[in-house]
């Protein structure tokens, strides 16, 4: 064959349940490895925080490792990494989730804890507790986004993309004035609000025995009540292109100038938004990637050159186009390039081999998401909170394989221009002596 | 206290089923004919097969004056072959499905591939031309170079960047290449040239002192048979293994502080050096550091997060830096963090309490318990993946260990005291014999450390 499929393309078993109380279960059985993964997804995000009050949905999940009625304040983390197992959570615009993969013996402690933080949370919550996490988020987000160059570009980029007012407008880390503004009695709101049997999937990926699993599930999770608290989150329907560029100039103390761009693309889920992840697979995505050839390549304009795709299902997808200059290049100069390359691929499209690389790229990073019992558990929650079936994870790859050249073409075509883009163009405040400056290493 | 929470009906907190066996898994030991020594491991189902060289191109052989040669070096072999170029040899590496990485280190140059096992031929065929044939052509050369150069100011930016390179600069004697930065500096950098490049390669790529580590699913394939056909076609003269040098550092406690003027949070890197992983006490060390800084739970961040809300997160670690076949190689012992800059003195303030703590009254039965059952619980979730295995198996040949080594680290894991994880983590961490390097803001930061008593205090920028 001239270029075989990997073998584990096939599908998962995958089985579906619905408690009473409206709590989605989804389970798939593999016993290859003594483990088990446990995900749990509310559907709840960044999308359903209201003006004044960004990043609360995830304060919110630092608060949820806090202690229940039965949990002690860090009971959480102690009882999950004591059995061995590891475990975390993470908040985005769509979701909020939180997982433990544990040795298989100890699937019913993990349970267990899920269920008594989602039913019983408010019992342990206190100023004690709030007061700590909104200081841990406060240095997450210096160290994660203010402490370092170009760190808050995700979220200036993100302003630019969606209009003021609009749910995506802000990022999931929260503005310090608003961390600052929070109350308990805020976050006692949220939860009453969006966490919910019947507002949740649960999924259990590897080495169980289904009917024990359910079994357990309904002890635990069974007497929770559902709650219908919850509205739907504010509308984000946009027109399909922007109309007119947006323009943001940042000058900053950063290490050299850069290119950033937004480009308004189709919803996650769609057949459209497979074609635009081939398209900027191959426009920007690896070292034979169309930009990372002409820029860093061919002109030696740039340090490094590439997209990424920002999947959404809320709201429309972003394509995100980093470049950052080499020695003395301008803006100007990659911003012509960029445009000329967008321009080519969108008049003719892919190259056969083109594409053949980009969907073998894509089918790896399926499979690296697929080899571990908690990205399969992940996986499964995504499509089943945001597509309602689980059992869609068994044709996503199918679908990106299915598209043909003249899909990444039109999508490129019709959303990859520079009237469907917001940029975000960096210049240094200070010209440091390239020379006088050093390399240096990570310890960690 | 009235909570308007509905209630649901709570039950014990369930009890532990029986564990499944497992341990850390045993390669297989062989040689090509060119003197590829080989290690393979069958993992049903990892169908990402990871693939790992260990080149014995340490970094005290670079050339004099040439530091970061050896990355240069890394990253050329992937930018063309005998039979393709640059271009051509990215664009078949990914229609292949399959990743290549490449970095030089201390111990050496490491190259990583992972290709879906359908399709590990074409990625060993590759993988192959890169060590058998690089062209290392001239103008791609030029162009790692511009580009390392770039980086570097980039790396410079980065908080942790600059700590790490402040520490090592400080530990290390200066004649030591572990005191200089790993890829170079922009004097070093901007003098490698095709030529040296080249000669660096015939001298240290050769299969005679190469290991390769194959993991993953590898039922239907015939592995000998394949590894014959492709890195068996690599050929050159074999040369006797590099030998590597006694590590010694200065550790009197002090402090180093890299002005960041603006800075919001200051990075901390505190460290010395220790013994690497052919030390018996190992696995109490591993043990000690994980109570101290392992996780939010350990002594650190259950004050500096989880009490006083300092940090995101600080940790603790050992990470060995240049090993040899006769065990006395060294490690880094540190502990590294970043706290907003008003709680610069107070978190140091508290860690050397920690520290202090931990010496005089030792660690409690609960913590080590806790810590065996994660460390020993959580390795069939570690190891999962082909990647996790293979890595693992290529660091052991790499720092001169028995190929069960870390199968032997959980046994004795599991079997180890409290008493035995606090000496050794208190023989670790020291309170007067550590290195603070902390990047951030010297203005608003110098004077309060001053006062701490932790050493003399010297500012760079």
């Amino acid at each position: 064959m001239a270029n075989p499929a990997p073998a584990s393309t096939r599908g998962l078993a995958i089985t579906e349940h619905r408690l009473a109380n409206g709590l989605r279960v989804v389970l798939s059985e593999d016993h290859l490895t003594p483990v088990t993964a446990v995900c749990l997804w509310y559907d709840v995000g960044s999308r359903h925080e209201v003006k004044g009050r960004t990043g609360l949905a995830h304060l919110f999940e630092h608060l949820m490792f806090q202690g229940s009625a039965n949990v002690s304040n860090n009971g959480h983390f102690e009882l999950v990494q004591g059995a061995g197992g590891s475990l975390n959570g993470t908040t985005s615009f769509e979701r909020t989730n939180y997982f433990e993969t544990m040795p298989a013996h100890q699937l019913e402690l993990a349970l267990w804890l899920e269920a008594d933080r989602m039913g019983s949370l408010l019992a342990a919550l206190d100023d004690a507790s709030m007061e700590n996490q909104r200081d841990v988020v406060k240095n997450e987000r210096r160290q994660r986004y203010d402490n370092v160059p170009y760190g808050t570009a995700f979220e200036k980029l993100t302003a630019l993309s969606f209009p003021d007012g609009h749910p995506y407008h802000h990022t999931p880390i929260g503005s310090m004035a608003d961390l600052d503004a929070a109350t308990l009695e805020d976050a006692r709101e949220f939860f009453r609000t969006n966490y919910a049997p019947n507002n949740a999937v649960l999924s259990i990926v590897g080495d169980l025995d289904p009917e024990q699993t359910i079994a357990w599930v309904e002890k635990y999770f069974g007497t929770i009540p559902a709650h219908d608290g919850k509205q739907p989150p504010r509308d984000g329907a946009l027109p399909e292109v922007i109309g007119q560029e947006i323009r943001e100039l940042v000058q900053e103390d950063v290490p050299s100038r850069a290119l950033m761009a937004a480009y308004r693309l189709p919803h996650d889920g769609t057949r459209e938004a497979d074609a635009a992840d081939l398209a900027l697979t191959i426009l920007g995505s690896g070292e034979s990637s169309r930009l990372y050839s002409r820029l860093v390549r061919r002109d030696r304009t740039a340090v490094t050159a590439g997209f990424g795709l920002l999947r959404l299902s809320g709201a429309p997808s972003l394509g995100w186009l980093d470049v950052k200059t080499s020695g003395d290049a301008t803006i100007e100069q990659i911003e012509t390039a960029v445009d000329e390359e967008l321009a080519r691929f969108a008049a003719e499209g892919p190259s056969a081999e083109e594409l053949e690389r980009a969907q073998a790229q894509i089918e790896r990073e399926w499979l690296d998401r697929l080899t571990t019992v908690a990205g399969r558990a992940d996986e499964l929650c995504r499509y089943a909170v945001l597509f309602g079936d689980p059992k869609l994870l068994n044709d996503a790859l199918g679908k990106v394989l299915d598209v043909t050249a003249d899909e990444v073409k039109a999508v490129a075509a019709a959303r990859l221009r520079p009237d469907n883009r917001a940029v975000l163009v960096y210049e240094p405040t200070t010209t440091d002596d390239a020379a006088e400056t050093e390399d240096e290493e990570a310890a960690a | 206290m009235t909570d308007p929470t509905p209630t649901m009906t709570f039950h014990p907190q369930p009890t532990a089923g029986t564990p499944a066996p497992w341990a850390f898994p045993a390669p297989e030991r062989t040689t090509l004919a060119n003197g590829l020594t080989v290690l393979h491991c069958h993992r049903p189902g990892q169908q990402l097969v990871a693939v790992e060289i260990q080149l014995d191109a340490p970094l005290a052989a670079e050339p004099d004056g040439l530091d970061g040669i050896a990355n240069i070096l890394s990253r050329a072999l992937s930018e063309g072959t005998d039979t393709l170029t640059a271009e051509e040899y990215a664009g078949e590496l990914e229609r292949a499905g399959a990743t290549l990485d490449a970095h030089a280190d201390h111990p050496g140059i490491r190259v990583s591939l992972e290709v879906p096992a359908s399709r590990l031929e074409r990625g060993l065929t590759l993988l192959a031309d890169a060590l058998r044939a690089p062209a290392l052509p001239e103008d791609e050369i030029e162009r790692l170079v511009a580009n390392r150069l770039d980086e570097i100011v980039h790396e410079q930016a980065n908080p942790a960047r600059r700590a790490a390179k402040a520490l090592y600069a400080t530990l290390f004697e200066e004649a030591d290449r572990l005191s200089r930065p790993r890829s170079g500096t922009a004097d070093t950098v901007k003098n490698i040239t095709r030529a040296a490049v080249q000669s660096f390669y015939a001298d240290h790529v050769r299969p005679a002192t190469a290991t390769a580590v194959v993991v993953g699913d590898l039922t239907g394939i015939d592995l000998d048979a394949l590894l014959e056909a492709t890195l068996g076609g690599w050929t050159a003269a074999p040369t006797a293994a590099g030998t590597h040098a006694p590590v010694s550092a200065d550790d009197a406690g002090r402090v180093v502080i890299v002005d960041r003027p603006g800075s919001v949070q200051t990075q901390l890197l505190i460290g010395r050096i220790g013994p690497d992983r052919h030390d018996p006490l190992w696995a109490a060390q591993i043990l000690g550091t994980y109570c101290l800084g392992g996780t939010l739970t350990s002594r650190l961040d259950r004050v500096l997060r989880e009490e006083k809300g300092y940090t995101y997160g600080v940790r603790a670690f050992a990470q060995p830096l240049r090993s040899n076949a006769e065990g006395s190689g060294r490690a880094l012992i540190a502990i590294s963090g970043s706290v907003d800059t008003a709680s610069t003195a107070p978190a140091l303030a508290d860690t050397w309490t920690i520290l202090r703590t931990l010496a005089a009254k030792g660690l409690t039965d609960d913590e080590r318990d806790e810590a065996v059952q994660f460390l020993v619980g959580v390795a069939p979730l570690k190891y999962e993946t082909a990647g996790s295995v293979a890595a693992t198996l290529a660091d052991q040949v790499e720092q001169y260990l028995p190929d069960d080594y870390q199968a032997e680290i959980y046994r004795q894991l599991a079997a180890l005291d409290t008493a035995a994880a606090t000496a050794a983590v208190v023989a670790a961490f020291p309170p007067d014999r550590l290195v603070t390097v902390l990047v951030g803001d010297a203005s608003v930061i110098a004077d309060q450390v001053r006062e701490l008593g932790i050493g003399e205090v010297t500012v760079i920028s």
